[in-house]
Order: C-alpha cells, then structure tokens, then sequence
C-alpha cells in the first residue's frame, strides 16, 4: 500500500513551519503521514538515505529536509512549500 | 588535483589545501611552506589544546564572515537559535557541525559539503534570488 512519509529534522525551521500544515491536511484529507525525524533517529536517517537515488534528483541533488515522499509513485517536495503544493502531491 | 598538507618551516602553521599561502598568514614570511605527510601535520596538531567553541563563538565567527559581504545572518533570534541548536547537536552525534536542514549521506566529501556554513552562494534559494538567502534561511542577502 503506498505510504506517505515525511522526513523532517527536529531543529529545522522548514520542517517546523511545515507542521501545522501537514496536521491541517492529515485533518481535511482524512490521511496520515508516517512521520520520520532524521537527526536524532539512525534507523530513520538509514530509511532516508535508503530513498537517495529517488530523493536526490528531485531534491537539488541532496538529502534535504523536510521531504514528502509517496512510496508508490515516488514522488517527492521538499522544503517549505504552499499548503496547496502540499495537498497536490498527498492526493495525486 | 589533490589537496595535501603544508607546514610554515618559519613559525609552523599548517595549511591544508593544493597549494600553500605565498605569504604565510601568522609570521607573513613569503614562499615558506614546505609539503608534509599528512602524519606530520596530525603529529604537529595533536599537542593543541582542546578549547570549547560554544554557540557565542560560532556566531561571532559567522558575523566575521559575513562583515563586508553582500549576504548577513537572519536577524531573527529564535531561528538562529533552532538552528545552533541543531548544528551543535549534530557535531556531538554526528562529528562535524551539520546543516540541521539536510542529511549526511555517509560519503565524507560529500558530508563536508553540508558542514555549516556551507556554500550556499550556490543555493537555488540564494543564487540569482532578490531575497535570497542560504536553504536554512541562517544567511540573507543584505
Ligand atoms: S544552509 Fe545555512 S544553516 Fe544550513 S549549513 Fe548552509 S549555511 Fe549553515
């Protein structure tokens, strides 16, 4: 089944300003997604890197984060995006 | 081309890189540096002490980068400190000072490329952008 994951890092302010957007979808939406913290989390960080070759082309060539990512169709945004942004690549 | 180490036959700094300074920067004695292994420089190293850098330091050494610039750190606080947060976090579990923002992949060179600061001159938020500003959003242009 596809899953949709973010990867954030808790000291990062993207991911921190992205949050409140992602519970507001998870609401509106009736979805969740599996939330991964990198930094203070190895087997995370191990499962993100897992992801690199998919990630990094659509990523400026980097593991950035945050990172949404659809497990079925693979595809990824990343950073501080518009909520619209981010509930077009949830529901595609 | 490889970078190697170089020592300062005069005062014995050690400079890392493909060339070494014509002038070396402490004693300003001209064509001074002599390349070593990299054995030497760590020998050479190893006798200096330890000292704290603490999160003051590390702000005062990115506003001495960034004094005459064209880019400044992010006058906000609270952002600054998320990110020294997470920048000093890392170099304690991870080893080096990396950028909170993004992920080591576990290749060394490319590792050091997120060592904060990094080049974000070459960042598509920065780069050619009016408000630009480095993927963390700690440096802004002025
Ligand atoms: S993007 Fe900014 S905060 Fe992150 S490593 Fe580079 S300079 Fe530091």
């Amino acid at each position: 089944m596809a899953k949709l994951i973010m990867f954030h890092g808790r000291e990062c302010p993207h991911c921190r300003a992205m949050m409140p957007l992602v519970d507001q979808l998870e609401k509106e939406a009736g979805i969740v997604l599996e939330k991964h913290e990198v930094w203070h989390d190895e087997k995370n960080a191990d499962l993100m890197r897992s992801y690199r070759p998919v990630l990094t082309p659509q990523c400026g060539g980097q593991l950035r984060v945050p990172t949404f990512l659809n497990t079925e169709t693979n595809a990824a945004v990343c950073g501080e995006i518009p909520y619209e942004k981010l509930k077009e690549w949830a529901l595609k | 081309m490889k970078k190697t180490f170089w020592r300062c036959f005069v005062c014995n700094d050690i400079h890392y890189g493909i060339k070494p300074p014509e002038i070396c920067p402490t004693c300003k004695v001209k064509n001074a540096y002599v390349e070593i292994s990299a054995s030497e420089a760590k020998t050479c190293l190893a006798p200096v002490p330890e000292k704290e850098f603490t999160k003051e330091d590390f702000l005062r050494a990115i506003e001495t980068l960034a004094e005459g610039q064209e880019f400044m750190i992010n006058p906000d606080r609270a952002r600054l400190e998320t990110l020294f947060e997470g920048i000093f976090n890392n170099e304690r579990n991870h080893g080096l000072k990396y950028c909170p923002c993004r992920l080591i992949c576990k290749e060394f060179e490319e590792d050091l490329k997120i060592v904060c600061p990094c080049n974000f001159l070459i960042h598509e938020t920065y780069k050619g952008v009016d408000k630009g500003e480095c993927w963390c959003g700690m440096f802004i242009k002025r």
